[in-house]
C-alpha cells in the first residue's frame, strides 16, 4: 500500500536535502533511513534525528501510518 | 501547574507577572540575550527558526517532567523566531513557585532540557562567521547566551 508522507526538513538539513517540505510517496514498512538516502543518496544522517508525527523515533522504526517525518539536526534554542 | 507556551515573531511582549494567589513566595524570570561575539566576529543578530508543533510537544513533556519532581505554580515560556538583534531577548522564561528551591531547579532544569531535544535553531548571518549562506549553531554553538 503506496501513502504520501510529508517530509519537512530544518536548519541544517534542508541544505542537505533541499528542501523544506515535500510530499514523498512511501509505504508503511519503510523507515526514515531508507525514505531519506532514496532522496539523496549521498546524505550524511549520522548528525540527524528523525521524528514521526512530533515524536522522536529511530532511523529504523518503519514509517507506519505517519502523516509527517521530520529531519531534526543539532538544536540550538535558546 | 499552569504552563503558558509562546512562539513568536517579533520582540518579546513580556506580560506583567499578576499572582493567581497569596501562596506564591518566588518569582523568578530568566532571559537568553543574543550576544554579539561569534567565534571572535561581532554578530548583528541570529535567525531562529522551530518545528513549532513539535517544539510545544517537546516543552510540554518537559515541563509536565520537571513539575513531578520540583513542583511550581505557574510557568511562562516565550521564544523568539525570525531576526533577533543583538542585545535582545530570544527567550523569556518565568516561573511562580511557593517555595524558591522548586522554581530554581525548575528553571534550570527547563533552561537546559531547551537545549537537549527542543526543535528550535539558531543561524548565524552569513555577514559573520561563514562565508556565503548562512550557518547553523550546532547544540553548543552559536552567539546566544
Amino acid at each position: 500500500m503506496t501513502m504520501e508522507l510529508t517530509v519537512l526538513a530544518f536548519a541544517h538539513a534542508r541544505e542537505t536535502f533541499g528542501f523544506s517540505s515535500r510530499q514523498v510517496p512511501c509505504d508503511p514498512g519503510d523507515t526514515p533511513r531508507e525514505l531519506l538516502l532514496r532522496l539523496c543518496p549521498a546524505a550524511d544522517l549520522s548528525h540527524l534525528a528523525v521524528a514521526l508525527d512530533s515524536e522522536y523515533v529511530s532511523m529504523d522504526e518503519p514509517v507506519g501510518g505517519a502523516r509527517e517525518l521530520a529531519l531534526i539536526p543539532p538544536v540550538s534554542g535558546g | 501547574m499552569k504552563l503558558h507556551l509562546e512562539f513568536s515573531h517579533g520582540p518579546l511582549a513580556i506580560p506583567p507577572h499578576e499572582l493567581p494567589s497569596r501562596e506564591i513566595g518566588s518569582v523568578l524570570e530568566f532571559q537568553g540575550l543574543v550576544r554579539e561575539l561569534e567565534q571572535g566576529e561581532a554578530l548583528t543578530g541570529l535567525h531562529y527558526e522551530a518545528h513549532e508543533p513539535m517544539a510545544r510537544k517537546r516543552l510540554e513533556a518537559h515541563a509536565a517532567e520537571l513539575q513531578a519532581v520540583h513542583p511550581v505554580t505557574e510557568v511562562t515560556f516565550m521564544h523568539r523566531l525570525g531576526w533577533v538583534p543583538v542585545g535582545e531577548a530570544a527567550v523569556f522564561i518565568r516561573v511562580l513557585s511557593s517555595h524558591r528551591a522548586e522554581g530554581l531547579l525548575y528553571l534550570s532544569g527547563l533552561v537546559i532540557r531547551l537545549k537537549q531535544d527542543v526543535p528550535v535553531w539558531k543561524m548565524v548571518p552569513p555577514s559573520a562567521g561563514g562565508a556565503g549562506a548562512g550557518v547553523f549553531s550546532g547544540a553548543e554553538g552559536g552567539g546566544a547566551s
